[in-house]
């Protein structure tokens, strides 16, 4: 199978032969991958060079932590990556914005109201949690659709507060 | 003389405290949250028992309920740890006026130390210099501390009275934006302490955050451990310590100590206790304040001193004498301490729950972890983000910070996201390695790479094994589908569900 992935402004042709080779643009190598005792913890042994991650999916694709280092990396196969370049488009800047509670909290401030336009950066909710105010920003500009939660109300993570169009 | 103790607390440093009774022969009692039970804590103790549900007002902030089971229990003695009710003098009293004992401080130093305003005022007349600000005035209203703010000066900080932990605080640059900030400050101090009253402070500018530990017994011997330097903070919470401080010289540690002692003497402190001095780039010295209770970041003194500061707190509970006379106190070595929080560094140190599924510890020469976790473990809303404090020490500062970035490198936590990218960033910090930082360092001139410095950037390998581990989720959510769905071989099978996906 071939892959797409990329990260950051990098592309990576990556094609899987069988569990010990795979091609990456184009140059073959010898791997050797293991995750350690069953977790997200990997191992990868590639041409004699010994490597440890730690692998895990979020919402917008992979994250890789090498050595200290986080990289974000979509993750798409040869399928996938023709209908995307088809049909691309940046859902923040288009279409309606859903913001989700990034860990579960009390609602202790909501300083926009229904209908209200913001900005870029603006806070929309602030949520406590761990004991610390966690201020939760618009990631891009328009107007205030449905607040769904109130002051003092728990949420859950990924619980929708409210939605910018 | 007691041989049982209660701690009233939970996380890594209920069991620091465990640690430090076992090897007394003390016999343990701990107590805990709904949220609780499987905590480290509760397995290590000798017995538990159930507090309340999981927020903390309705368990660890529930004195009466404390000292209920630790007269249930037979527990002669109190160790509250650091936080919860660690510096609240009525709860001291009330353990006392049950006639078991206070592992801190007398409730009289803590209610002393605890308001600002009377600790600024009587470590004055002490003859220990204080920064300016309108602490000692009590709860002014917004419209005379705008009035009085000019006179201060610019920049100042608002900060709560009843305040810790740098909840509350706000920095102010110019006298418009102070009101907005007035507010939230009362707010958040309003929703963390249940109380909103504020006052203001000049902010030292290039300032340093340097604390000395205090031990003092009830015979009058009062000693300092020497120096911790805490000045890298975001939010001002500490986020890294280390002793000793690159800044200090042989000269100003014994004058500042001279000083922290007469401090604690002012309150006729006993036990173990740290006073905080801002230290200007002229090394003038104010006092900032006195915690009066063992702090987060104890190991570092005791990797620099060889003083177990948990034991000599006890030894010290229990009516004996310090092991140890100022004379005797030397600092070997150097020693770092990392905070290890439940925040993802790479978005604005947003707290992360869940469960800890996986936990590889960093071992090995000079390192020492204290941790309240283990894989399996929730990592619940309700309490702060502190998962473990990594502890690394050696001979000089730059063998420490070698020896750091290995062990940040073999410390893996998975199931939460931890800031541990954060300090190794840190560690790759020219600035920090230069010893050139002050408190605002972190917030104002400290980035985080994304790939750091110093370090070959990988990018082809970690795009292998994102591809790997992506590949691996593609064949096993084929395999699913495979069970009891077909007749055919799942060779056949495959063959036809990728030609159909080509």
């Amino acid at each position: 199978m071939k892959y797409i992935t990329t990260i950051g402004e990098k592309e990576f042709v990556i094609e899987v032969v069988d569990e010990e080779h795979i091609i990456v643009d184009g140059v073959g190598c010898k791997v050797n991958f293991e995750s350690v005792s069953g977790e997200p913890v990997y191992s990868l042994l590639i041409d004699g060079q010994s490597h440890e991650a730690y692998v895990y999916e979020d919402d917008e694709g992979w994250e890789v932590l090498l050595q200290g280092s986080l990289y974000p990396a979509t993750v798409v196969d040869e399928r996938e990556h023709r209908l995307k370049s088809a049909f691309g488009s940046d859902p923040v800047q288009s279409g309606e914005f859903y913001l989700k509670a990034p860990m579960p909290g009390l609602v202790v401030a909501i300083p926009i109201e229904d209908g209200q336009k913001v900005e870029e950066g603006d806070v929309l909710i602030i949520l406590e949690s761990m004991k610390m105010q966690n201020e939760l920003k618009s990631p891009r500009a328009g107007t205030i659709a449905r607040i769904r939660v109130g002051i003092g109300e728990n949420v859950e993570r990924r619980q929708t507060l409210l939605s910018v169009v | 003389m007691f041989n049982k103790v209660l701690i009233a607390n939970r996380g890594e440093i209920a069991v620091r405290i465990l640690r430090a009774c076992r090897e007394l022969g003390l016999e343990t009692v701990a107590v805990y949250s709904d949220a609780d039970r499987k905590s480290l804590h509760v397995r290590y103790a000798d017995e538990a028992y159930l507090l309340g549900p999981a927020p903390s007002r309705d368990s660890y902030l529930r004195s009466d309920k404390i000292i209920e089971i630790a007269k249930k229990s037979g527990a002669s003695a109190i160790h509250p740890g650091y936080g919860f009710l660690a510096e609240r003098a009525d709860f001291a009293q009330a353990v006392i006026d049950e006639g078991i004992a206070f592992i801190g401080p007398k409730p009289s130093s803590i209610a002393a130390m605890g308001d600002k305003g009377v600790a600024r005022a009587t470590v004055t007349a002490a003859g220990v210099p204080v920064v300016p600000g309108t602490e000692a005035e009590g709860s002014l209203s917004d419209d005379d501390l705008l009035k009085v703010a000019p006179e201060i000066g610019f920049p100042l900080l608002i900060k709560a009275t009843a305040g810790g932990g740098g909840k509350g605080m706000r920095e102010v640059n110019k006298l418009e934006e102070m009101p907005e900030l007035l507010a939230s400050a009362r707010r958040e101090a309003e929703s963390a302490f249940g109380d909103g009253n504020v006052y203001l402070e000049k902010l030292v500018e290039g300032a340093r955050h340097i604390e000395f530990q205090i031990l003092a017994d009830t015979h009058g011997n009062v000693i300092h451990l020497g120096e911790r330097e805490c000045s890298l903070q975001r939010r001002h919470q500490k986020l890294l310590e280390e002793s000793p401080s690159p800044f200090m010289d042989e000269d100003l540690r014994q004058k500042m100590g001279e000083v922290a002692v007469r401090a604690a003497q002012s309150v006729e402190y006993v036990n173990a206790g740290t006073i905080e001095f801002l230290v200007d780039g002229e090394k003038n010295f104010y006092f900032l304040e006195m915690n009066t209770r063992l702090q987060v970041e104890h190991p570092i003194t005791e990797a620099v001193t060889g003083v177990d500061i948990v034991k000599e707190q006890i030894r010290i509970a229990r009516g004996r004498t310090l092991s140890r006379q100022q004379e005797e106190i030397q600092m070997n070595g150097w020693a770092i301490e990392c905070r290890v929080n439940a925040e993802d560094p790479y978005s604005n140190f947003m707290p992360s729950t869940g469960y800890i599924s996986h936990v590889l510890l960093p071992t090995g020469p000079g390192v020492r972890v204290d941790t309240g976790v283990y894989p399996g473990f929730e990592i619940s809303p309700y309490y702060d983000s502190l998962i473990s404090k990594l502890i690394v020490f050696g001979e000089t500062r730059a063998e420490v910070i070698l020896r750091m970035r290995r062990a940040l490198e073999e410390y893996k936590i998975v199931g939460v996201r931890t800031n541990i990218p954060f300090h190794q960033s840190m560690m790759d910090s020219h600035r920090f390695m230069a010893g050139q930082f002050d408190t605002q360092f972190v917030e104002k001139r400290f980035s985080i790479d994304k790939t750091r410095k110093g370090q070959e950037a990988h990018p082809h390998i970690a795009a292998i094994m994102a591809t790997l581990v992506a590949h691996q989720h593609t064949q096993r959510s084929a395999h699913v589908i495979q069970r009891n769905e077909r007749d055919t071989s799942n060779w056949k099978w495959m063959g036809r569900w990728e030609r159909i996906h080509r």
